[in-house]
């Protein structure tokens, strides 16, 4: 069976550190101004503040990037094929292909993509990481660290995760410790009801 | 002689317009969409509203142009030509609008290269170009000095179709986006066609009147009253669309879909959507319910104004309702993709969307509209009074055929 790449992210064990979140920009070469993956504060007004009212207050975060979704609105959406899922169930967008319409923008319903409007920038003056470089106009994303992955290795975000929050593996594989703990732990997916399929599954 | 120095004026100050907005595009292409104002979480602006537009506008042109012939209504056959070159006239605007969209258009190409048919866009794309192809095709049979009335009724019937078909793609582009809740309804397609019918017309009537006070094209009077008649009935539709997409979002209270309606009725979008209902439709309504208003001709020029900005406003809210609010809430929100200035360490995030078109926007969107006035002038002076309109009995004198 082909395999069906995806993450389990630990909800319980996140503590806000956004070592995932750096770690994806240096492996990825993402240029200043943007984040393939970020960490959001749930609840909170800003970043690491509580929700609720004292003494009843809760504090948690929650990683988001792209969730390589099975049914993925903008695979569907992308005029020239630009966007696609490769055979390993990665979402994927060629760099070469894309036109810069910003349709799958539009149709993603978690707002992981972003969008080269100028000339990328990145702060060292050199390009860092494996990924290659993308040109101004033209749609980014998480690859699920495709040029690691593709080698047998874990994404970088999981691999530098201090919590261990963070697993990977084959979804298609009931003996994966990702599908363990998608059954064991009840994983749940971002936005369920609009019927994406997210291949990130979120444990609460 | 006074016409032909206004029209060599006009010309001018269009063409320099024109090319304002050619010099702002450059601008724009050397520097990436930075130059506007939209980011990541806004990624769509006055272009795609633009698009929408037009598409509409043109539309509308078509529909009642060609249903003269299908539904043989003589009184309409007049206007079929000035209706069938101003249809073609913004159906090319709107393709210019996303051409000057894209963040490469050098690749623009790769639309007809690599086509990816479950995409709406390659639906517009396809439906644009036959539709282009059928008003191109329209015309050229309607200005033939002997016009085959088989033949244009042929090429009615399949022009009637398409246009009703080129605005419901064109809303389909939304309403398909089940992440967008403000898009994702049925009644997107209606919508859209109700739109481009009033707004359509609207134009119609007005450039009927341009053309009567700049040139030697006449219009029956009676043909306004007839044709204000039917944009009354086209505003009600309308309205009745509007009115039962809003109560469908607001009766259930669904939270995300309230938040987004909150943004119309009294958010940031409200002056559109008021502007819209009000100044778009009521009064429109009121006055061209009337059939003493009916008669006269100001009025009706009034409210097919106020339909026309009605209509612009309702691409507005209906675009920008789904981009304000994150799909995902939780601070610090979105990255905007543009690199912050030095020192400014959290201007790269935005917690809700937000967006203002910048001064290349609007040299760009000013610049595409003068070249369709342009196209229209140089269309209209060649086919429309430059011999005598033999078929509808009604004498166009040349003005610079002399």
């Amino acid at each position: 069976m082909a395999k069906k790449l995806g993450m389990t992210i630990d909800l319980k064990r996140c503590m806000g550190c956004h070592t995932c979140s750096l770690g994806c920009k240096m492996q990825n070469n993402v240029p200043m101004g943007m984040l393939w993956n970020r960490i959001l504060t749930i609840g909170g007004e800003d970043v690491d503040t509580a929700r609720g009212e004292f003494p009843s207050l809760e504090k948690s975060w929650m990683p988001l990037s792209c969730l390589h979704c099975e049914n993925a609105s903008c695979v569907k959406v992308c005029p020239v094929g630009a966007t696609y899922r490769d055979e390993d169930g990665r979402v994927l967008i060629n760099y070469d292909r894309c036109i810069g319409c910003r349709y799958c923008m539009a149709a993603c319903p978690y707002n992981v993509r972003v969008f080269n409007w100028q000339k990328p920038v990145r702060e060292p003056g050199h390009s860092y990481g494996e990924a290659p470089v993308r040109a101004k106009g033209i749609m980014e994303k998480c690859t699920l660290c495709v040029e690691r992955t593709a080698k047998g290795q874990e994404p970088r975000c999981v691999e530098v995760c201090p919590a261990k929050a963070r697993k990977f593996g084959d979804l298609n594989d009931p003996n994966s410790e990702v599908s363990k703990a998608i059954r064991e732990r009840g994983g749940q997916q971002l936005l369920a009801e609009k019927g994406t399929k997210p291949q990130v599954y979120y444990l609460r | 002689m006074e016409n032909r120095g206004n029209l060599k004026m006009s010309l001018g100050i269009l063409g320099l317009l024109t090319l304002l907005g050619l010099i702002a595009w450059v601008y724009q292409l050397s520097n990436g969409l930075i130059v506007t104002g939209m980011r990541n979480v806004v990624s769509w602006g006055l272009y795609i509203t633009s698009f929408m537009f037009f598409v509409g506008l043109s539309a509308g042109g078509l529909i009642v142009s060609s249903s003269a012939t299908v539904f043989d209504i003589p009184a309409f056959k007049a206007v079929a030509k000035p209706a069938v070159i101003l249809s073609t006239v913004c159906i090319i605007l709107a393709g210019l609008f996303i051409v000057v969209d894209l963040g490469s258009p050098e690749r623009i190409l790769y639309l007809f290269i690599h086509p990816q048919f479950q995409s709406p866009l390659i639906w517009d794309v396809v439906v644009i170009a036959i539709y282009l192809v059928v008003s191109l095709l329209y015309l050229k049979h309607m200005t033939q000095p002997a016009p085959d009335y088989r033949k244009l009724a042929t090429m009615s019937a399949v022009a009637l179709p398409a246009a009703v078909l080129v605005h419901s793609v064109t809303a389909w582009i939304f309403g398909l986006q089940i992440a967008r809740v403000s898009w994702h309804s049925a009644l997107m397609a209606p919508l859209f066609v109700a739109s481009a019918l009033d707004s359509g017309l609207a134009l119609l009537i007005i450039v009927l009147a341009g053309l009567e006070r700049y040139s030697d094209y006449k219009v029956e009077p009676k043909l306004y009253a007839s044709l204000a008649g039917l944009l009354a009935a086209f505003v009600a539709v309308d309205a009745f669309f509007v009115f039962s997409e809003v109560l469908t979002a607001a009766y259930p209270g669904e939270e995300s879909v309230t938040a987004a309606l909150g943004l119309l009725l009294s958010g940031p979008l409200a002056p559109f959507f008021w502007v819209q209902v009000v100044l778009g439709l009521a009064v429109p309504f009121v006055i061209l319910a009337s059939a003493a208003n009916r008669q006269s001709k100001s009025k009706i020029l009034l409210a097919a104004a106020l339909v026309i900005i009605g209509v612009f406003c309702k691409r507005v809210w209906l675009l920008f309702s789904s981009f304000l609010l994150p799909l995902v809430e939780g601070a610090p929100g979105i990255t905007l993709g543009q690199a912050p200035a030095a020192g400014a360490k959290l201007d790269m995030w935005a917690m809700a969307g937000s967006y203002t078109p910048t001064l290349v926007e609007w040299a760009i969107f000013i610049g595409i509209i003068s070249f369709g006035g342009i196209m229209f002038i140089i269309a209209a002076r060649r086919l429309l009074w430059a011999r005598e309109d033999t078929a509808r009995g009604i004498r166009i004198a040349p003005t610079a055929a002399k």
